[in-house]
């Protein structure tokens, strides 16, 4: 079995941990949480598939990924905030209604 | 497969599993930044050693203190303590393995189809540092490059404009009792 292949394979793992971990949990800095997790096991999967193939174009675009996650975060936790403000929770379960 | 990298991907799939385990959300973020840690010594075993810095400066540095932040602005509660009904647990189980088989199946498959690297482009890729990838970051993807620091402007503004307070406004100033109500 190829080295690189193992890499593949935590990658994998690592995805459906936070898959898991978006269906399980409520909270929501935790689901935020997991999402950044699902994202980082795509970026392993794209810096091994850039190893394989002997370009850099993978880990480029995990450089992307990286810019795209840190906006993401910015924006992800003041939403976060506000929901927080006009509901006082961030269960999401106590979010569920679509007004305030 | 090395010992460091069987070491690292315990760790991280340990912390990963932490991540969802834990029920006080200040416990799975710290638990985080260890996973973000061991994925950054993934990334600098296969010789992505810019992306392992910037891993470790970006993700486990600033996001993860933005994320602390949070925690720490919001009042710290740990997720009430329901416990996971059977049903529940089944389904999570159900779609954990549609999710891992869908993935990895397709991807493994092919796995022996796809093009090899020659040993001159292992050489190439294998600089993995600030020079090679800012090359391609600066040529191939300028564009690219260009645009995600708009995506960036807009993050700050656009986190900005969410997170202030609606009601804050500068009253005008009367007497000497003016400012921020």
């Amino acid at each position: 079995m190829d080295p690189i292949t193992s890499y593949l394979g935590i990658a994998c793992l690592l995805f459906t941990i936070g898959g898991i971990g978006l269906c399980l949990r409520r909270n929501a800095i935790v689901l935020f949480m997991c999402v950044e997790m699902m994202l980082n096991a795509v970026n392993l999967a794209f810096v091994a598939f850039s190893k394989i193939h002997g370009n850099l174009d993978g880990q480029v675009a995990v450089f992307f990924v990286m810019v795209i996650a840190a906006a993401e975060s910015a924006i992800g936790l003041a939403i976060i905030l506000s929901v927080f403000r006009s509901v006082a929770s961030i269960e999401t379960t106590d979010a569920a209604e679509l007004k305030w | 497969m090395s010992f460091m990298e069987f070491v690292l991907a315990a760790i991280g799939i340990a912390s990963a599993i932490g991540v969802v385990g834990f029920r006080n959300p200040l416990s799975s973020a710290f638990s985080l930044i260890v996973h973000l840690l061991a994925i950054a010594g993934l990334y600098a075993l296969l010789g992505a050693h810019f992306l392992a810095v910037s891993q470790v400066v970006v993700y486990a540095g600033a996001i993860m203190v933005l994320v602390l932040f949070v925690l720490m602005l919001l009042n710290l509660k740990s997720e009430s303590g329901r416990r996971i009904g059977i049903v529940r647990s089944a389904l999570t189980v159900g779609i954990g393995l549609v999710i891992f088989l869908s993935i990895s199946a397709p991807m493994l498959a092919q796995f022996a189809d796809l093009p090899q690297a020659t040993l001159e482009q292992n050489i190439k890729s294998s600089e993995g540092g600030v020079k090679a990838i800012g090359e391609l970051l600066y040529s191939q993807y300028m564009v690219q490059f260009e645009l995600s620091s708009l995506v960036l402007l807009v993050g700050v503004v656009g986190a900005v404009m969410l997170a202030k307070r609606k009601n804050v406004q500068l009253m005008p100033r009367e007497g000497g009792m003016g400012g921020v109500k």
